[in-house]
């Protein structure tokens, strides 16, 4: 009945070289550091400590993680880290499962990877594990780690649950705004958050192995994102952009003609995005929601879910970077006409878009608009 | 004199839950099933754009992300009035079924096996295979190198725990298969839903990606190694250990809960006929929906949406004075987590005041999968074995079911893009309600839509159901009378109760939820 041979989820020296390489083609440095990558990624074997807390959270992440295919899950679990604590996967439970958290706690010196935004309100009852409210809890693990990692949306700036009524923030930010709770345990240990919702495994994997590598973070963002992987704007890369610049926008998803059009008009926040998505895809580089002929929703940005809300509804008016001010009410009057009158719907947004050099950064216009 | 004991967390769940129980004399006495989290998913929806609700409802749970999407969007679809083109339908039930069969087997393997097997009997191993005697040396390397997190601590082994070497040993080589398996599926159902988890193509009137012939044929290859595996690792590992090692617990019934079942329909296989079916994504489902109460053997009565009602006696919710039970329609809440008497962020559901067991056994009872049957008959009850077994059986059914669906479409690609959504403009008043069988249970969502906002949004979702805590009248949810009895000889070992508990395979972040005060017409939708 065994027809699944496994393959041994052995790693060799092969493979360390093999994970070294990808992991610094992600975070686009040079390939000459392979092997002092590998070294260290051997040394570390079975010495990493890694405690997971799940807050206010869904196990996107954590299903986001197991996902990882390229190294695969599984033999970072057996062979790179030792996981010390992480709800969704250990065998222990209940006061096994918090002894085993207070042990790490005691040692010290582990990776805390945060899932889940944590609950402010009604001083932290709105989520509460072994009878202690998980702000404590994130607290006092945070006290004895190296480095801290929020993944996600929710645990980076609250995500989702932030419009929700329980003051739900990430663990540095509620929003934009940095919030200070947890600044006396921080106290100038690397914070780094990985949003988007779920996070992505390969932003997660390279940001483990450069800290394992070289002790240290790669450059960050003021939101604390990697800008190896955050610093890139959606839309000035994306694969529909010839469509945006040709006026052709997607007005329904029911005609066969515009199924590759541009998205903006169905509230792609593609111009207000900045990730690698455009080029790192997921899935192990199978689709992502434009490809799928879904708008982004920026869920790599702190604004995230509230203010990009109605997600599928035309944006404002927004300045975008080269091409200047759009007046979408202009842009609409004409898809309308155009489409009344039975001309194709080729329309032109740069009839109606001034272009000048450069151009604003968009987000600060949306912010204003929204707030 | 009783014992109390407390598991918190109960770990190898989604979502935070605590189960407290009594012992007497070595049994199980009294039960209580506390849901730990709430994020108030319905309360940030309240005012939003209706078409937003199945991005963020996928959301509520990236376990289930498919199912609750789906069920979001037959809501907005009834509510829209907006049949959904074949293409759309077939591409949500290919994102359902795929989602079905990884989360089984990931459920089986990694989040409940470990219950069963002494996994320190790998080390053990004395067999040939060389795949496994890697495997073997990997867990040595670790118990030598005193790192075996995550699989210790852990509740020790018990007289039905699984300890030949050469059965554990081919058995955690399939748990480390599935997670790369789940990888893979997951790949595969990008392809249709953008991002995984966490979808982003589903909306209201279909699904919005286009995927073509040469995507189809990437998608159907991995169909087929899922099937592969559901029909030749997952299903026969389930059949041997329920037959075999694990039968003394099948006849015992460890883990029956009051009796009582429910299940919606799903994987509509035809266009609707009405417009009540838009509510079920169609017609001709291939798993049936119904009601069985008290006692398995008896027959299935069609479900009847009216019959549902969540009381809060003991949820840290309040209720309007004299109010005890209410339909989601006319649902009504305030968070109130320092109430009196409460223990749980989880409400009360009933179905014609009944409390009622969710998930693959009310599935497999009320659409007499055979294998089921055949248990039955051969003395096996329902309860942690009858539900392993019922979740193998139907991934192989909706898993065989996908190539036809899988074969349409790309018969449809030949034509040029597939076009899965029609579109219409967001009513300014309407209501509408969704439902589907999601992994764990019976889901459904009611959208309430004015000046073209959300008014109101509700879910009832299966682990609301599985882990609800004692109505107003003191009787138990399911969670809580299925550990009524349960064996705990050694109390600091108490390894039956989560397995009782990981049977039902928790979700707790769906389970909890508010609802905000607002009064409506009750819709009434039957379904058989």
């Amino acid at each position: 009945m065994d027809t699944f041979l496994l393959t041994p989820p052995e790693i060799t020296r092969r493979d360390f070289l093999k994970i070294a390489g990808a992991s610094l083609a992600l975070l686009a440095l040079t390939e000459a550091l392979t092997p002092q990558v590998a070294k260290a990624l051997e040394e570390s074997l079975g010495k990493t400590m890694v405690v997971w807390l799940e807050g206010q959270d869904c196990a996107g992440c954590t299903e986001s993680f197991a996902n990882s295919l390229e190294p695969p899950a599984t033999s970072i679990l057996l062979d790179s880290i030792s996981l010390r604590y992480h709800e969704t996967l250990m065998a222990a439970s209940g006061h096994q499962a918090e002894e085993a958290r207070a042990k790490a706690i005691k040692e010290g010196g582990y990776l805390l990877v945060i899932e889940g935004s944590i609950p402010m309100a009604e001083d932290g009852l709105y989520c509460t594990i072994g009878g202690k409210t998980f702000r404590d809890i994130v607290r006092e693990t945070a006290s004895r780690a190296a480095a801290i990692i929020p993944v996600g949306a929710c645990a980076s700036y609250g995500g989702i649950p932030r419009s929700g009524p329980t003051d739900a923030v990430g663990y540095l930010f509620r929003g934009t705004q940095k919030h200070h709770y947890f600044d006396d345990v921080t106290a100038g240990k690397p914070v780094i958050n990985l949003p988007t919702c779920p996070v992505h495994p390969e932003r997660l994997v390279a940001v483990i192995v450069h800290y394992l590598t070289f002790g240290t973070v790669p450059p960050l963002d003021k939101f604390h994102r990697p800008l190896a992987f955050y610093g890139s704007s959606q839309h000035e890369n994306c694969e529909r952009r010839g469509h945006f610049d040709a006026g052709r926008f997607m007005i329904d998803w029911g005609n066969p003609r515009q199924h590759d059009w541009c998205l903006y008009l169905k509230g792609c926040r593609g111009p207000v995005a900045s990730q690698d998505c455009w080029k790192r895809l997921w899935n192990n580089r199978t689709n992502y929601c434009i490809q799928a002929n879904a708008p982004c929703s920026a869920c790599s940005e702190p604004e995230f879910y509230e203010s990009f809300s109605p997600l599928y509804e035309r944006q404002y008016d927004v300045d975008l970077p080269g091409i200047g001010r759009v007046e979408i009410d202009k842009v609409m009057a004409i898809v309308a006409g155009v489409t009344a009158a039975g001309i194709g719907a080729d329309m032109l947004i740069s009839r109606t878009a001034k272009r000048k050099n450069g151009g604003n950064a968009s987000k600060q216009k949306v912010e204003q608009k929204e707030s | 004199m009783g014992h109390r004991i407390v598991i918190d967390p109960l770990t190898r769940i989604e979502g935070h839950l605590k189960i407290e129980v009594e012992v007497e004399n070595g049994r199980v006495k009294d039960a209580w099933s506390t849901g730990t989290m709430a994020r108030g998913w319905e309360v940030l929806l309240q005012d939003k754009d209706p078409r937003d609700a199945p991005y963020i409802t996928a959301r509520v749970c990236a376990v289930c992300e498919g199912v609750h999407s789906v069920a979001s969007a037959q809501a907005l679809d009834y509510a829209f009035d907006i049949e959904v083109p074949e293409a759309g339908r077939l591409m949500r039930n290919l994102f359902c079924s795929g989602l079905y069969m990884h989360d089984h087997f990931i459920h089986f393997y990694v989040l409940s096996a470990l219950d069963y097997l002494d996994i320190m009997a790998v080390a053990s191993y004395k067999g040939n295979a060389p795949h496994l005697q890697a495997l073997r040396d990997k867990i040595i390397g670790l118990v030598e190198k005193k790192d075996t997190a995550p699989f210790t601590p852990r509740y020790n082994p018990d007289e039905f725990s699984v300890t030949d070497p050469e059965l554990v040993t081919t058995l955690v080589s399939h748990y480390i298969k599935a997670i790369e398996l789940k990888a893979k599926s997951q790949k595969m159902l990008n392809i249709i839903a953008g991002i995984q988890p966490n979808p982003a193509t589903i909306i209201v009137g279909g699904c919005t990606a286009t995927p073509s012939r040469e995507q189809l044929l990437e998608f159907q290859a991995l169909w087929d190694e899922q099937v592969k595996f559901v029909n030749e690792v997952y299903l026969p590992d389930v059949l041997y250990l329920g037959t075999g090692p694990l039968l003394p617990l099948a006849t015992a019934g460890l883990g029956r809960a009051h009796g009582n079942y429910l299940c919606y329909p799903m994987f509509p296989q035809n266009n609707p006929q009405s417009r009540a079916d838009y509510a079920l994504g169609g017609s001709n489902h291939l798993v049936s929906g119904g009601v069985i109460t008290e006692g398995e053997t008896n027959p299935a009565q069609p479900v009847d949406f009216g019959q549902i009602t969540e009381a809060v006696g003991t949820s840290w919710y309040n209720y309007p004075p004299g109010v005890t039970h209410l339909h989601p329609s006319i649902g009504v809440t305030e968070l109130n987590p320092r109430k009196d008497g409460a223990y749980s962020f989880v409400k009360a559901p009933r179905y014609n005041g009944l409390p009622m067991e969710v998930g693959p056994l009310a599935r497999g009872l009320v659409n007499k999968y055979p294998q089921l049957m055949e248990v039955i008959k051969a003395g096996g009850k329902a309860g942690v074995v009858a539900r392993h077994l019922c979740r193998a059986v139907e991934s192989k059914i909706v898993g065989e079911a996908g190539f036809a669906w899988i074969d349409r479409l790309l018969q449809l690609a030949t034509a040029g893009p597939i076009i899965g959504v029609k579109e219409k403009p967001v009513p300014r008043k309407a209501s509408g309600m969704g439902a589907w069988d999601a992994p764990r249970g019976a889901l459904a969502h009611w959208v309430e839509i004015g000046g073209s906002r959300i008014k109101n949004y509700q879910l009832v979702v299966p682990s609301t159901w599985n882990a609800s805590p004692r109505d107003e009248k003191g009787v138990r949810g399911p969670y809580e009378e299925s550990l009524i009895g349960a064996p705990v000889p050694d109390l600091e070992n108490p390894i039956n109760l989560v397995r009782i508990i990981r049977s039902f395979d928790p979700c707790l972040a769906c389970a909890v939820h508010l609802i905000d005060p607002e009064t409506n017409d009750i819709k009434v939708f039957k379904v058989s």
